[in-house]
């Protein structure tokens, strides 16, 4: 590990896995709930050996599955513990029962995903299918782009999820190998950065003998609208308070981050990629070469995906003619049979007078690196597109079309 | 900043540990961590086996509830009948989240972020949870040694939800899973899991004990020391179920000595010290498993063969607990001795009601 160091900050050169890990050393978790699957393994790794050194002091469980790190996590954060967790592909879905339950409890557990393609077959590429798959779920939900964007959004979700005003759990996502593998520079902060960034977790109502409380019990049919209905108000509500937890960020750290959308080149952008993730680097390098060609292309990646920031997205899409969703999950059957992306951008500019012309592109499947010949493609279907006045279909399979 | 040590609870032994101990106790603790007024049946072996259990724990105590008859019955939003913390988990979560429980409270007294005695932590796991669906965290939780105990109150079925066979009902059990017919005229026809020695021999490092609601000082003492052993522990308990066993509700705590006294049920515990097991304890009297079975519908239809069936699977019970076989009991295990339960048709007509 290279390291340069101004004060008490280091820029070091790490891998996403690493961010990650280095992100719940920063943040002093008390409990770690560990299984292996890759290619989120890595963090895990760092983290047991920062156990072993002593260089932070949490409880580290080596659980029996997915579903049991979830539940270890549901239970220390009952009691007021700070805790992470995390989980690839079909590790993910394995758990996927206790998604509803502990955003239903209020409980701010962090979960770290490196995306991976679900099975069959076995597949340790990239795709976003098995993350998206828990959307609705009531966790807050976003994808990084790199170690140092991995790093600083595990920093944001835990003071975003454990604000009194959200409570709510959090899935830090990166893309599996394309940021959880490859190693770039990251900034890691001054402790007393993030001591005064993210104070201790206090959570409300703990599992506590002094002060008895009962968490979970079943409830009448009546008695479930209101219950649902004040998750759903914490998942609206937390958007304002996402916008101010990253001003704070950019205030103490230096780096600042649009909660919603990056815009790249898009000033006088007539088609723009829409994306999530790591392909989004390729994506600027591939848009740089084609403006110098004479395209008007741009990106808009989505850096929040739950909440979903709706007029945001509207207020983007909408200056541009044409949109093209690169999707990278699985969205079989779908309303535009391609990814699942499509539907909630559609979605969003429904209400918006003049709308762009959207269709999705199925690239970057199976955790396929989407190459430049590929965006050279896409471009051409979307200005192709916005001459002809309509799409041509809804999705397009990247790599299996003229 | 230095490691604080944690501390933790040391329960005192209640006296008259002896079996005869079946009323009114003295030395019983008067607190009640869990209280009336839930919605659980008459005659409810659980809820007693609760009351026992978190009696014999005390305050400093929070309770796990999987999903099972002691979530859905006891656990009415906005009025619980739990006077310590309790939190509802999934029924597979039921190692898994009393190990998240335990862990928190290493790490927060450790970091100086909770100042108190370690807290007696109880998974109260039903049958389903701690033998089926459950398994694998119950035994990680054990395995990896977290400072709790998981009791699986062992109702022998999956009971609310309308009384399903699980790996804990006894050969010969009707439940609506495995019902009796012409085809299947023993009903269940598999025989139970043998979860508490899977538990013993599989994690010899943790207390592992088994007990009956018909034997209330040496339930609550084995829970005590299973709470004073520093690492995991694990019960099983006999605690029947009217609705499913379909019993006269006040016969529960006599069932819970039938079961004991008929070789059904062995009580012992498991040394995690001596890596031995303790079979010292002996019923008042010993029984032909016909007392146990003739009282309940849920085996209202069982041919002499099925109770022989039984009989000798109650004696090889008996054999490996070291007890010399009475000649009746013998004679009890050969069908041309035994006759078919007259109560089969009354039984089905209740089991329908279901």
């Amino acid at each position: 590990m290279a390291t340069a160091t101004a004060g008490k900050k280091k820029t070091v050169r790490i891998n996403g896995c690493v961010a990650s890990a280095q992100a719940a050393k920063y943040a002093d978790v008390d409990v770690i709930a560990a299984y292996p699957i890759r290619p989120y393994t890595a963090t895990m790794m760092a983290l047991a050996q920062m156990v072993a050194n002593g260089e932070l002091d949490a409880e580290y469980i080596v659980a029996d599955s997915e579903h049991s790190q979830l539940s270890i996590a549901h239970g220390a954060a009952s009691c007021g513990a700070r805790v992470f967790t995390g989980s690839s592909g079909v590790g993910v879905q394995f758990a996927f029962e206790l998604y509803s339950p502990i955003s239903g409890a209020r409980m701010p557990v962090q979960m770290m995903i490196a995306d991976r393609t679900l099975d069959p077959p076995g597949d340790f590429g990239s795709e976003h299918t098995e993350a998206l798959s828990t959307r609705d779920m009531g966790w807050l939900m976003g994808w990084s782009c790199d170690a140092q964007e991995a790093f600083d959004n595990h920093l944001m979700a835990y003071r975003i999820g454990e604000d009194p005003r959200v409570l709510l759990p959090q899935m830090v996502c990166q893309d599996g190998f394309f940021v959880s593998h490859i190693t770039t520079d990251c900034e890691l902060p001054d402790p007393g950065q993030v001591k005064e960034f993210l104070p201790p977790y206090k959570h409300p109502y703990p599992l506590d003998p002094r002060h008895p409380v009962s968490h979970g019990p079943q409830i009448m049919p009546e008695q479930g609208p209101p219950l649902q209905l004040e998750r759903a108000r914490a998942m609206e509500g937390a958007m304002p308070v996402i916008e101010e937890i990253h001003d704070q960020f950019a205030r103490i750290f230096g780096r600042r981050y649009d909660p919603w959308l990056e815009e790249y080149m898009t000033d006088d952008a007539e088609v723009v990629f829409f994306l999530q993730g790591a392909h989004g680097v390729t994506a600027r390098h591939a848009i740089r070469h084609m403006r110098a060609r004479g395209a008007k292309v741009g990106m808009v990646r989505l850096r929040t995906y739950r909440p979903y920031p709706t007029e945001q997205v509207a207020a983007s899409l909408s200056k541009f003619k044409v949109v093209g969703v690169i999707e990278t999950n699985m969205g079989l059957g779908s309303v535009s049979s391609g990814g699942s992306l499509y539907a909630e951008a559609v979605a969003a500019l429904y209400e918006v007078p003049k709308r762009p012309l959207v269709f999705s592109f199925m690239a970057g499947m199976g955790g396929e690196a989407i190459v430049m010949k590929e965006f050279y493609w896409m471009t051409n279907k979307m200005i192709e597109a916005q001459k002809r006045g309509k799409i041509e279909k809804r999705a397009h399979w990247v790599g299996f079309e003229e | 900043m230095p490691a604080i040590e944690v501390q933790r609870q040391m329960l005192p032994m209640l006296g008259s540990p002896n079996q005869g101990a079946r009323f009114y106790n003295p030395e019983l603790p008067a607190t009640e961590p869990f209280v009336p007024g839930h919605r659980t049946c008459a005659g409810c072996g659980p809820s007693i086996q609760y009351r026992m259990t978190s009696k014999a724990a005390g305050d400093n105590t929070i309770l796990v509830g999987p999903t099972g008859c002691m979530y859905v019955a006891n656990s009415s939003y906005l009025c619980t009948p739990y006077n310590v913390p309790w939190a509802h988990t999934q029924i597979g979560s039921s190692g898994s989240f009393t190990a998240g429980v335990a862990a928190a409270y290493e790490a927060m007294i450790r970091k100086g972020k909770w100042k108190g005695t370690f807290p007696n932590i109880i998974c109260e796991a039903g049958d389903g949870s701690a033998s089926d669906i459950g398994l694998a965290s119950v035994s990680g939780a054990l395995y990896r040694n977290h400072d709790c105990l998981i009791i699986c109150y062992d109702n022998e079925q999956y009971a609310n939800t309308g009384i399903q066979a699980s790996s804990r009902t006894p050969y010969g059990g009707m439940t609506t899973f495995s019902p009796p017919g012409p085809k299947v005229p023993e009903a269940k026809t598999l025989f139970p899991k043998d979860l508490a020695r899977m538990m013993a021999a599989g994690h010899p490092h943790c207390y592992v004990a088994t007990a009956s609601v018909g034997y209330p000082i040496d339930l609550m003492n084995k829970v005590r020391k299973a709470l004073n052993h520093k690492g995991a522990a694990f019960m099983m308990i006999y605690t029947p179920c009217q609705k499913g066993f379909v019993y006269e509700t006040p016969r529960s705590i006599d069932l819970g000595r039938l079961v004991v006294e008929s070789g059904l049920y062995p009580i012992w515990e498991w040394d995690p010290e001596k890596r031995e097991f303790d079979y010292s304890f002996r019923p008042a009297s010993m029984r032909p498993v016909s007392e146990y079975l003739k009282l309940q519908g849920r085996f209202g239809h069982l041919h002499a063969e099925h109770i022989a069936t039984l009989q000798k699977f109650a004696n090889q019970q008996w054999k490996m607990m070291n007890v010399a076989i009475p000649e009746a009991l013998i004679k009890a295990a050969d069908a041309k001795n035994l006759v078919d339960m007259a109560s089969a048709e009354a039984a089905a007509a209740v089991a329908q009601t279901v």
